[in-house]
């Protein structure tokens, strides 16, 4: 028997002891690295233990940044599957076989861009006196300027936008294809049963596709946490503290504005701890 | 007056016409069984009288008003899939109260007319479960069950028993066929298997090729064929075909091919001196014969079907079969001879394939 489970074992440890050794070595040391006192200004550190997580919750920047955060989910989680599934069954419902094939490959096309480069297209997009978003607002008010990346009120969803574009014209085509592989007779029979066209999809086919559209929706979830990047080009977590998320935060924290890495390492494990216990109840009330 | 008129229907995908200027029309309470081989229009047919495809040419009414323009749901009809096509996520209670709610019929109603329908076709005590925890031949009741809780004007069924095994099968046609004198609804059933079309209808449309070859009762059909194709289709096993010339002598005929020359009277038939035509004989119609019998030849094959045997043995060049008596069945390769009576031929133009019985 052992002899015969020896060779997966060989072939299988290698790489996972690379995997664990980069997963857990930077974690590791994040996590002591929270529990010192180091500054990128000076190599002398002192063990505070919990004291960085205690500044943190009497921090009102830190305590606005993880609101932001939440915001950021829920805005770009939520509008990336309205968008996704009413793109997506639109697409089903009035395009013929060929037309949908052309916005499919149209709709592809903003995910496969850099998320850099899709931050600075919009950027610009967005300028208050030439970018093409905002020309129809300067046209209908004559000339009036709107610059929603420098508003409080708007930036977070400006930013967002751009998210949607990317992730919920390429989750429409998923749906899309989704609503393609269902059986077809019990669309039939819900047409036979009385249903309007809006209520078959409400009732018959997306109930059906439930499981996929959960999956999706769990990899947006993961996806969000990742903006980093839009949000560092577009707005660098302003204007003020509008769109200054966690990670935004922990950035400026450890590396632009004071350099104190053990603070911000402290925000990063709060962050982990945090995305782990509610990804797994999350996951676990989607079992059940 | 009729449940349902076709008039001049067509229906062409593309370039490709599937249905070609078909008239019919069925009465009210009638059992139609739309019969072909498959590719021959008939589940093509049922959809359009259901308003799932459309109606490229003519017109379709159902009920006396013209149904091309409307929806599924207002065509008063409701219809039994091949494969049960149940919502898989809703309880079967919800799969058989989906038509009601969508017509905001009152709870209380629905609950009522639900259980009424459930006890009818034995389902009370699944109404909790979801489709993928019942067999085939319940999810097809869960399926019936829909589509008579609508009490619609008339009943389509899209071949319902074909993806059930032999034996439920044959007891859920027992079942349609009950159901069927008990509610008296307008039925059209489709179906390729011949068995379930005789059993079923009161009236076969017999299809091929989007044209219909035949209408009429299963006895007519089974014994007054109108072409070579009706009768090489129905009948199991196949009719024997055999190509003859016609010949006159004194006041009867005589009609020689495949090795032998039979004398018939002919009173039944259109013929005429040198014309060919095609003898069709069904196996079963072959008597074991002594010393006169008309086909004979060698038995190359035998196929034991219980109380039955199927003799097949070539004569004059020609494979022919014969059903006989498993106890009259006589050994491999041995010389058998068999007769039949004039009344069991059926002759056709060897052209154009119709019969050439007289009406």
């Amino acid at each position: 028997m052992a002899r015969r489970t020896s060779l997966p074992v060989t072939f299988v440890v290698p790489t996972i002891a690379i995997l664990l050794v980069l997963s857990m070595v930077p974690t590791l040391y994040a996590i002591v690295i929270a529990l010192q006192n180091r500054e990128l200004s000076t190599p002398d550190y002192s063990w505070v233990w919990l004291s960085n997580f205690v500044d943190l919750f009497l921090d009102r920047r830190f305590l606005n940044a993880v609101w932001v955060s939440v915001k950021w989910e829920i805005v770009t989680v939520v509008a990336t599957m309205v968008v996704a599934i009413g793109l997506g069954v639109l697409m089903f419902e009035v395009a013929s076989p060929r037309l949908r094939n052309v916005y499919c490959l149209l709709f592809i096309i903003p995910v496969l861009l850099p998320r850099v480069s899709a931050a600075f297209v919009w950027k610009f997009a967005y300028h208050p006196l030439y970018g093409i978003a905002t020309y129809p607002y300067r046209l209908v008010t004559g000339g009036l300027i709107f610059d929603p990346l420098s508003k409080p009120a708007t930036a977070l969803f400006a930013v967002a936008s751009v998210d949607v574009w990317q992730w919920g014209l390429f989750f429409a085509v998923i749906v899309l294809k989704l609503l393609e592989t269902l059986p077809p007779q019990p669309i039939e029979a819900a047409r036979l049963d009385h249903a309007r066209r809006w209520q078959i999809h409400a009732y018959v086919t997306l109930p059906m596709l439930k499981a996929p559209l959960i999956s999706l929706m769990f990899v947006k979830m993961i996806e969000s946490l990742r903006s980093f990047d839009l949000i560092y080009v577009m707005t660098r977590g302003g204007p003020g503290v509008a769109t200054e998320t966690l990670d935004m935060y922990a950035f400026s924290q450890g590396f632009i504005e004071s350099g104190k890495v053990s603070y911000a390492s402290a925000m990063a494990v709060l962050m982990m701890i945090a995305t782990v216990i509610t990804f797994t109840m999350l996951w676990k009330r989607v079992q059940a | 007056m009729s449940a349902i008129v076709c008039s001049h229907v067509d229906k062409a995908y593309g370039a490709t016409t599937v249905i070609r200027d078909l008239n019919l029309s069925i009465e009210e309470h009638e059992f139609v069984v739309f019969l072909g081989p498959s590719g021959c229009g008939k589940s093509t047919l049922l959809r359009m009288l259901a308003g799932l495809e459309d109606i490229s040419g003519g017109e379709v009414s159902i009920g006396g008003k013209v149904v091309n323009d409307l929806d599924p749901g207002d065509r008063g009809i409701a219809m039994v899939f091949q494969n049960y096509a149940l919502y898989p996520h809703m309880t079967i209670f919800d799969n058989i109260a989906f038509g009601l709610r969508r017509q905001k019929v009152p709870a209380a109603e629905i609950r009522k007319r639900v259980d009424a329908v459930s006890r009818t076709l034995g389902l009370d005590p699944y109404l909790g479960r979801k489709p993928a925890e019942l067999s085939g031949g319940q999810q097809q009741r869960v399926a019936i069950a829909r589509a008579m809780i609508k009490t619609p004007k008339v009943f389509l069924f899209d071949e319902p028993l074909s993806n059930l095994d032999a034996k439920l099968r044959n007891h859920m046609r027992v079942e349609i066929a009950r159901l069927h004198q008990s509610l008296k609804t307008t039925t059209v059933y489709v179906t390729h298997d011949q068995l379930e079309a005789m059993t079923l209808a009161d009236r076969i449309v017999l299809l091929k090729e989007g044209v219909i070859e035949q209408i009429g009762p299963p006895a007519e059909i089974y014994l007054r064929p109108a072409n070579m194709f009706v009768a090489g289709f129905i009948g199991t096993p196949n009719m024997n075909f055999v190509e003859v010339t016609v010949g006159r002598t004194g006041n009867g005929w005589t009609l020689t091919g495949a090795g032998t020359v039979l004398s018939i009277e002919g009173r039944g038939f259109h013929l005429r001196h040198g014309d060919r035509a095609v003898l069709g004989i069904r196996p079963p119609d072959l008597k074991t014969a002594g010393a006169a019998g008309i086909l004979q030849g060698t038995a190359d094959l035998i196929e034991f079907h219980g109380n039955d045997a199927l003799v097949t043995f070539g004569s004059g060049g020609k494979e022919i079969s014969a059903l006989v008596p498993a106890r009259e069945c006589p050994a491999l390769n041995a010389p058998v001879r068999y007769t039949f009576e004039e009344e069991a031929i059926h002759l056709f133009d060897a052209t154009s394939g119709a019969s050439l019985r007289k009406q």
